[in-house]
């Protein structure tokens, strides 16, 4: 596997993707390219931009999300533009989108999706799922669940929503030469590689049990009998009107967990927004009956929360006797949520997720350069599988996480 | 066992000691549920006192988090203000100030549209030159329904406004609603040179709380950018004016070198014309002259007295008109060039001689005293032998001209450096008034003075003399006092 990246921060579009992809592509030489990805600031999001970059690659799967901030390495870049250009001779791979999720449903567009993707790869073995959806999108999980339907319920998806500047206004989606919003796009990813995903997140349950006694979908209706709402009314005593104002901290820095049997962690779910009846709108479902808990994170936990994960991610590779197991590139898709609450230690994470990774290697003789490419963006909403034997592997939509998939080939 | 106790009947006792024993039995498990029950309370009395305490961390960590968020915005206000200032301090373009204030750098100090405006005197309105989250429409109406005299004022007394510290909620409501934001900044722009006018930043946020410090953040960018233009408009003046005179500089120069080259052009017509009468005029005047010899040799027969003084006059004014000739057609030769002057090493002292012996009649009449006297370093001097002579006779003639009766002639010489030999010529005449000292070697100058209208002479002798000296490399000038004397000073080279 061969990678070329380039990164533009410069503000005109034509002359940051010319910057960007020139960058990548000289790094590639004249090697085939089998996948690009591009992620951008949502300022660069426009028809010209994907125009312009399927006449450079006419014939390359293109797929990508606008964000908040690109990753690279141990780097965040705002207002930046961001080109991924892999060459895979062992890899097969196929793309696909879907749009009009909120008129289908996302249950049902997932199923689409994953019919989608599945298209070309009939006979073929297949691996994981790398899917970007809209990050407006408040049913993720379903999106997840519609997709396994057809994938199979343990397949592994990795990938993450799509994310803006901060204004929870309008996220968009890069599928070939297409502008999307409102919409969904996979990349199933088979063949002889090697890779392994994971996930964390370090949000810390406090003060006591709760149970969810009804709840529809994404939407809790009644905790302990009483309007969701009650729940952080109570502890944070403040009335409606406040908590609403608080939205953008509240959701981002004390989510709901919901606790999963033999889970390490607790799945987290923000919430969206507060409902006159007192209902709390969730990123992600939490079906009736669960047990949750009021989450808080802490930087040292934020960030040793991405030190195991990097651990695991990296465990694989490291006990691996097979000298053919080598990793070649590490995505990351990390919530939005960790840099608000790390903020100026934001790029103190990445660096420890590259440190780690670093150091999981430094013993290996297959790798030439202890530099492996990082890339990957922040989200408003990640996808990996849960660990536990109990889930078989199921992917679900998490919030509040960082989402590594490393792959090789 | 059951017929032991019918048979003892002994049942009542049994059933006693059984009833006994479940009491005691229930005792202890009422005792073991109520200890259990007490242990419970005391659980959910812990735990709930540990929600009590969660729920004092979540609100100390919210208000934590908050302020944290608050700093670290301010930090960042500070470093995007800082990259600005740097960047807008190295510009001394005024179109590009503007330009440095990029959409990253304003949502890093907190806002994401800003409009900056100067003002126009000319068409009496606000010009936007700086626009950052607007479309072109949006800034027509904007501009359109500015309270111009409202701004110009704020400008005037250099106050900021700012959606929280504005008392008038009806204006706050009104400005808010022109420029589409919900919190907002105004702080003028005050360059004291050229136009001023105000910057304006805003946000649609509407949980940003803006605070005193946002206004005095705002502040210190509206002075920034007010220096920066002051700044490029200094350069932009200084440059415009360095131009100007650059400009000037220029078309001064080829107007001189256009009037030089016209000067050239009628000296040399001149010397032509000159050289060409000349010419004309000699032959004419050689056949005047001759005729005139030939009658007066009365070879033709004799002739009356009266025809004889007048032939007499004919002669000398032929002569002289000869004499002027040919001085007229020296210069225009030296002038053009087509006299090269000899290279020949002369003795000074032999040529004052000779020129003593010449003019010795002249001295004579009018007892004129005449010496000499040469430097030992500057007896010889590389000249044209005819030519010195004539710049002698000149000189010396001048001099004996304008010299009263006793006077006295002097002539030393002395060195100088550069291989140069000075040579003055002084009297004790009536010497030359100041205003006429520099025309004194143009030709046909004559100063008006009784000798002069007097005594005839072509006033081409000292610009003759001056070109001959010229020719050889030397200069001449002239020192003279009113009625005290005139020394004539030139150059020639030494061998």
């Amino acid at each position: 596997m061969r990678i070329g990246i380039g990164i533009s921060r410069q503000t005109d579009i034509s002359s940051a993707l010319q910057e960007a992809f020139w960058q990548a592509k000289t790094q590639l030489e004249e090697k085939k390219i089998t996948l690009c990805l591009l992620f951008s600031s949502p300022e660069f999001a426009s028809l010209s931009l994907l125009k312009t970059l399927h006449i450079y690659l006419p014939h390359t799967p293109i797929i990508g999300a606008s964000t908040f901030g690109i990753i690279l390495s141990s780097h965040i870049y705002r207002h930046s533009l961001a080109i991924c250009l892999i060459h895979s001779e062992n890899s097969k791979i196929s793309v696909a989108k879907v749009q009009d999720i909120r008129k289908k449903s996302a249950l049902i567009a997932g199923q689409e999706l994953g019919k989608k993707l599945l298209e070309d790869f009939r006979g073929e073995k297949r691996d994981f799922a790398m899917v970007f959806c809209d990050g407006m999108l408040e049913e993720g999980s379903r999106l997840i669940l519609g997709l396994q339907e057809i994938l199979g319920t343990s397949f592994p998806v990795t990938g993450g929503s799509a994310s803006d500047n901060l204004k929870f206004k309008q996220t968009y989606l890069y599928f070939n030469d297409e502008l999307l919003t409102d919409a969904a796009v996979g990349v199933l990813w088979g063949g002889k590689i090697v890779f392994n995903l994971s996930s964390r997140h370090g949000w810390k349950p406090l003060g006591k049990s709760r149970t969810v006694t009804q709840s529809k979908g994404n939407i809790i209706q009644e905790i302990d009998n009483q309007p969701a709402i009650n729940l952080y009314k109570d502890y944070f005593a403040k009335e409606i009107p406040f908590l609403k104002k608080d939205l953008k901290y509240i959701s981002t820095l004390y989510p709901m967990g919901v606790y999963l049997e033999g889970e390490k962690e607790y799945l987290l779910r923000n919430i969206l927004s507060i409902e006159e009846d007192g209902s709390l709108v969730c990123q992600g479902d939490i079906p009736n009956n669960s047990t949750i808990r009021l989450m808080i994170g802490t930087k040292d936990s934020c960030i040793s929360a991405s030190q195991q994960a990097t651990e695991e991610l990296m465990k694989e590779f490291s006990f691996s006797t097979l000298i053919t197991k080598k990793i070649d590139i590490v995505f990351i898709f990390n919530s939005v949520s960790r840099y608000v609450l790390l903020r100026r230690l934001a790029e103190e994470e990445l660096k420890t997720v590259q440190t780690t990774i670093q150091k999981n290697i430094s013993d290996k003789s297959i790798y030439q350069s202890l530099d492996i490419p990082m890339i990957g963006f922040y989200t408003y909403g990640e996808h990996a599988p849960l660990k536990a034997l109990y889930y078989q592997g199921r992917s679900h939509f998490h919030n509040q996480s960082i989402v590594l998939t490393a792959v090789g080939d | 066992m059951i017929n032991i106790i019918l048979l003892y009947n002994l049942f009542p006792w049994f059933l006693l000691s059984l009833v006994i024993g479940l009491a005691v039995i229930l005792f202890l498990k009422m005792e073991k549920i109520r200890e259990l029950n007490s242990y419970v309370t005391h659980l959910k009395k812990s735990l709930d006192e540990i929600d009590e305490q969660a729920k004092l961390i979540l609100r100390t960590d919210i208000e934590l988090n908050k302020t944290q968020e608050e700093l670290d915005k301010k930090i960042t206000a500070l470093y995007a203000l800082q990259r600005i200032s740097r960047e807008i301090s190295k510009t001394l373009d005024e179109t590009k100030i503007f330009a440095q204030i990029q959409e990253s750098h304003l949502e890093d100090i907190g806002f994401e549209k800003a409009l900056a405006f100067l003002w126009n005197e000319k068409n009496k309105r606000f010009n936007p030159i700086l626009n950052i989250g607007y479309g072109a429409k949006e800034i027509e109406s904007i501009v359109l329904q500015l309270d111009n005299n409202f701004y110009l004022k704020l400008m005037e007394n250099n106050e900021t406004l700012s959606s929280f510290s504005l008392a008038d909620q009806q204006l706050n409501e009104k400005i808010k609603n022109l420029f589409k934001v919900n919190s907002f900044i105004i702080a003028p722009l005050l360059p004291k040179e050229g136009s001023q006018g105000f910057l304006f930043v805003g946000t649609e946020i509407t949980d940003t709380l803006l605070t005193a410090g946002n206004e005095e953040l705002i502040n210190i960018l509206a002075n920034q950018i007010s220096q920066a233009l002051e700044n490029a408009r200094l350069f932009e003046k200084t440059w415009q004016a360095q131009q100007e005179l650059e400009r000037k500089v220029e078309e001064r120069t080829i107007q001189l070198s256009s009037a030089l080259e016209e000067i050239k052009l009628i000296s040399k017509r001149k010397s032509d014309f000159v050289s060409a009468v000349s010419h004309e005029l000699r032959t004419p005047l050689t056949s005047i002259k001759g005729y005139a010899s030939i009658l007066l040799s009365e070879k033709l027969g004799q002739l009356p007295l009266a025809v004889k003084e007048r032939l007499d006059k004919i002669n000398r004014h032929s002569d002289e008109l000869a004499r002027l000739v040919n001085d007229l057609l020296d210069i225009s030769r030296i002038e053009s060039g087509k006299v090269t002057m000899k290279q020949e090493i002369l003795n000074l002292k032999e040529i004052l001689e000779e020129i003593k012996d010449l003019m010795n009649v002249q001295l004579k009449e009018k007892n004129i005293e005449f010496s000499y006297e040469l430097s030992s370093d500057a007896e010889y001097v590389l000249a044209d032998r005819q030519q010195l002579n004539r710049v002698f006779i000149n000189l010396v003639g001048n001099a004996i001209k304008f010299t009263p009766p006793q006077g006295k002639i002097s002539i030393k010489t002395h060195s100088l450096e550069n291989k140069m030999c000075q040579i003055d010529v002084s009297d004790t005449g009536i010497g030359i008034p100041q205003e006429s000292i520099k025309a004194i070697f143009d030709e046909f100058y004559r100063i008006d003075n009784p000798i002069n209208q007097r005594v005839k002479g072509t006033g081409l002798g000292l610009s003759l003399v001056k070109h001959i000296v010229e020719a050889h490399g030397g200069n001449i000038w002239v020192k003279s006092k009113l009625n005290e004397g005139s020394t004539f000073s030139f150059t020639l080279p030494k061998p």
